[in-house]
This record gives structure tokens, sequence and C-alpha cells, in this order.
């Protein structure tokens, strides 16, 4: 496999709910071994449609999904989610066992790995996630937060490449939201392709390399961040805002504000620069 | 026609506009009617009325090969049990200690075409009512209104929970659950983490339900209760409710008065 080739790949991917309700509509990509994409798009835009295809959870009506450059219609869920894993929106959906370790073991124990190296992932696992203090604790009784983490960390534990999360901030703390994303940041530098399906703009603008807007199905843009957040005018078309300090950045450039700020911390630095004596 | 817990099929007929409560009324007795009997004629009457019924209803087709596929299974395993346990009458063919009967065949189809005919009786029913005329019509028959309400939301969260049964196995498929491999045993513990996740969800959705019915001052003391959708005889419900009574009426006569539809082949006294 090429280091730096794609590990996902779509070609002319349709999937349709019923007759009526197409859901993807010829979606041709490619993804590339270790991005750290967010996925943008209005609700029934198709955003997690198109994920649940990298996991075999769906199969295309037409066209091919291929994952490490084998098609997934050729391989179970259970094998995919070994170079695959997916993390499900409602935590509520995915724990179930008595306690924290219990649950993190759940995985690794599906892919038939031995008892010591069960336990020595479950241990790093819980290390990393900052969740030893509550490994002997029921998952299902902890804070919405941390039933959050806890759901990440149990499909990290069985160390797949590519990490697909949807929508992990909804419902959570700026503080958690920025815990969680620098978490993922950390996995991202490690190498690992995570793929973010967000509303949140200021997430997806503060920490994804690349960009995929759906709309209708389709793929609107697609394109490092930067360059998608710029293109405000074609955004608009599926209701899409940049982030705020972007905005406020973009009414600035009258008065020398480069194009493309994304971040309150760039913003600042352009403003100091153009404040600086010559 | 795909799974939907809510049967209801929206038609403008005789039997949709029908009364809820003279529906129920007439289920129960037409139950019992079906039990009284065991030939195996007046049950295939039964049967036949009971398509009519649904028929007449404008309901399509469809739904009832959908209840026949239903109830296949149990249409083989009755009568070829049967012949297996229960043989009667001449005896046509042996091999070691089976004997096989046609009696006890005729036997078996009667006591299944009877499961049959409740079977679409009861779904003559709930084609042609909606759920929440369903429930009015309990209350209206003396059910209180909160025993009404748990009933209504049960039904109105069937397909919820179908829904989210969907989403847990696909949650924990995705970290490589492999479903419907093994002994039964093993099967049956596959099944488990996907049961374990279901029951906290609904647990939290019970507990959300039930702040959000009181938030909405369900159970407010001293209020009176006004409906959105009454239900009210017309006078044509009367005129089918005494017909149904006449029906069952003669029904009993010709049973216990005649003593008629005992006999498995006979239909006569």
């Amino acid at each position: 496999m090429d280091e730096n080739g794609p590990c996902i790949t779509t070609e002319d991917v349709w999937y349709r709910y019923s007759d009526e309700i197409v859901a993807l509509r010829g979606i041709s990509l490619e993804i590339p071994q270790g991005t750290f994409l967010a996925i943008l798009g209005q609700n029934g835009s198709g955003k997690t449609t198109l994920v649940k295809h990298f996991n075999g959870l769906l199969r295309p009506a037409e066209g091919h999904v291929l994952v490490d450059g084998q098609d997934t219609s050729q391989r179970s869920i259970g094998q995919l989610a070994k170079s695959v894993g997916y993390v499900f929106q409602n935590p509520d959906h995915q724990i179930f066992c008595a306690t924290t370790r219990e649950e993190l073991a759940f995985g690794p124990q599906n892919l038939d790995l031995l008892p010591e190296e069960v336990e020595q992932r479950t241990n790093e696992t819980l290390e990393l996630f900052g969740l030893a203090e509550h490994a002997e604790k029921p998952p299902a009784l902890l804070g919405f937060g941390l039933r959050r983490k806890i759901t990440i960390a149990a499909v990290y534990a069985m160390r797949p490449k590519i990490l697909i999360l949807d929508e992990p901030t909804t419902g959570l703390d700026w503080q958690s939201t920025l815990d969680l994303m620098l978490l993922l940041q950390n996995l991202h530098r490690q190498g690992h392709t995570i793929l973010l399906v967000t509303h949140d703009m200021k997430v997806a603008a503060a920490f994804t390399e690349r960009t995929l807007v759906l709309r209708d199905g389709q793929v609107l843009l697609h394109d490092d961040t930067r360059s998608v957040f710029c293109q405000s005018e074609t955004l608009r078309q599926t209701q899409i805002e940049p982030p705020q300090i972007m905005q406020l950045a973009n009414r600035l450039r009258p008065l020398g504000m480069p194009e493309g700020v994304l971040t309150v911390q760039e913003c600042f630095d352009a403003y100091s620069r153009l404040r600086a004596p010559a | 026609m795909s799974f939907n817990a809510d049967l209801y099929v929206e038609r403008d007929s005789w039997v949709h506009r029908m009364d809820p409560r003279i529906k129920v009324i007439f289920v129960v007795l037409g139950i019992v009617t079906i039990l009284l009997f065991k030939n195996i004629f007046v049950v295939l009457l039964a049967l036949v009325l009971t398509h009519l019924l649904i028929l007449s209803a404008r309901i399509p087709r469809e739904n009832i090969v959908w209840v026949w596929k239903r109830m296949i299974p149990i249409n083989i395993l009755i009568p070829v049990l049967f012949v297996i346990f229960y043989p009667e009458g001449p005896v046509v063919f042996q091999f070691l200690f089976l004997k096989i009967t046609p009696l006890a065949a005729v036997r078996g189809l009667a006591l299944v075409l009877r499961l049959d005919a409740i079977a679409f009786l009861v779904f003559s029913w709930i084609f042609t009512t909606d759920q929440t005329k369903i429930v009015r019509s309990f209350v209206k028959l003396g059910l209180p209104y909160n025993g009404g309400l748990v009933l209504a939301l049960s039904l109105r969260y069937i397909p919820t929970f179908y829904g989210l049964y969907g989403t847990v196995s696909e949650a924990q498929k995705a970290r490589a659950l492999d479903l419907g491999k093994g002994s039964f045993v093993q099967r049956l513990r596959q099944y488990l983490p996907i049961l374990v996740a279901m029951i906290i969800s609904a647990l939290r959705t019970a507990d959300k339900l039930g702040q959000a019915l009181e938030s909405r001052a369900l159970g407010y003391s001293g209020a009176r209760r006004t409906y959105y959708h009454d239900i009210a005889f017309r006078p044509v419900d009367y005129a089918y409710l005494s017909l149904i009574l006449v029906a069952f009426v003669a029904v009993l006569y010709v049973r216990f008065g005649l003593d008629a539809g005992l006999d498995l082949i006979n239909p006569l006294p």
C-alpha cells in the first residue's frame, strides 16, 4: 500500500433508501492516508449515509467503495472493523458493559486477539483517554461527556487506522469539545486517518486539514479546509456560514486583513502584523 | 408490505367509518363465535367472511398476503403435529410407530383454520382502525385515561424501538460483533450487547418522556380533559350494533339450541 495513497476511494457511489429517497448521487472521491477530514452538509445531505459505506454498514446500490484498495463488497463489517472504526452519534446506542474496562475490551475481544493483547490495549486506551479512574465504574451511569469519550475509546481500542466519528461534539460544552478535539488531533499526529462528520464550523476550521461538503447526496466541495471556507458563495448554497472569526476577518479585508483567516489565533497574528511598525 | 408497527391502512370505507367501539365488540363476539364451533366447514365459512370483510374495506390484497405469509409456519406445523401425535380413524399408511390417518390431518387443519379466522378477524380491525381511535374506543369503553395513554404510548414507541434496534445493532457490528454464528446459545449471547444497550436507551427515553409529559401538565389535578379526536355513534352505528347482536344471538341458537356445528365433518345437528 502506497504511504500517501488514498485509504478510501469511492467510484460513482449511489445509494437509495427507497425509490423516492436517493441519499447519494454518484459520489467519487479519494481520501488520502493520514488526513483529518471534516464532512459538512445540511441534515439529509448524505453525510452519515456516505460514511456508513466506509465500514460496510451500507453497500452501494451502484459504484464501488475501496478501503485500502479492497472493495468493501468483498469484506464483512467485522473484517472492515479492524481497519475502520466507527463511533455512533449517541453513546447510549453502544454502551452495554458493567464496567468501562469491559466496554473497552469488547471490540478487541471480537477481533480474536490473545487475552494479554486485549488487556494491554485496554490499559493503554484507558491511559490515553484519561479514563483510568473510571475503569471499574459502570459506563452507562457516567456523565454524557464521559460516555461519549468512552465510546470513542472503545472503538479506538480496536486500533483502526481510520476513525470515523459522527457528530462527536454535539451536546458537549466547549471545554469537553476542546479536550476531545485535542485528543483526536493527537491520534491524527500518530498517523490515524480521521473523518469527522460535524455541524460545528469552528471545530472543522480549527482542527481539520481537509473538508468535504455534501449537498443533496453530491459532492459540493472537497479541498483543504482553508480553501473550502474561502468559497463562501458556494457554501451559502447549502446554508453553511464560515466560522464567525473568518467572517469578521473578511469584513476587515479592506483594512489590510489577509484572506483565509480561520482561527482566533490567526486573526490575532494577522492583526498584530498589521499594527506592527514597518 | 414492509414491516411497520402501525398496520393501519388509510381508506374511506364503511368499515373504517364504523365506530371503533362497535369494531371492538364485533371482534370479541366474532372470536367467541369461532371458538364455539368445531366443524371445519363452519370455520372455513368464517375465514371466507373475514376475507370478504377485509376486501370490502378496500384493504389491498398485499396486506392479506402479508398476514398469510406470517401464518404459513403454524399452518404447516399444527396439521403435521396432529398427524404424528393424535392418530384417529382409518390408517392409510404405517411406518414403524407412525400411523398416517387422514382424520387427524383434517382435525389439525380445522384447528389451524380457526386460528387463521381469528387472526384475520383481528387484522380486519387493526387494518381499518388507526391507533388513536383504538385507544379512544378503549377509554370510552371504561379504560382509565392513563391506561389508554400507556397503551397509546406503547404502540407509538414500537417503530421507535424497532429503529433503535437497527441503530444499536449497527453500532455493535461496527465493533466487530459477529451475529448469527455458532450454536443456538452462542447466538443468543451475541445479542446481549444489543439487548443491554437497548434497555439502557429505553430506560433513559422512558424517564425523559415521563418528565416531558409532566411538564405538559399531564395529571394536573382538578382539570377535565378535552379531546381533539372524539368519537360518537351515528345512526348507522346503532344499526350495525343491533345487527351484530342479533347475529350473535342467532349463532348462540344454532350452536346451543340446535346443537349444530360440533361434528368435525358434518355441520348439521
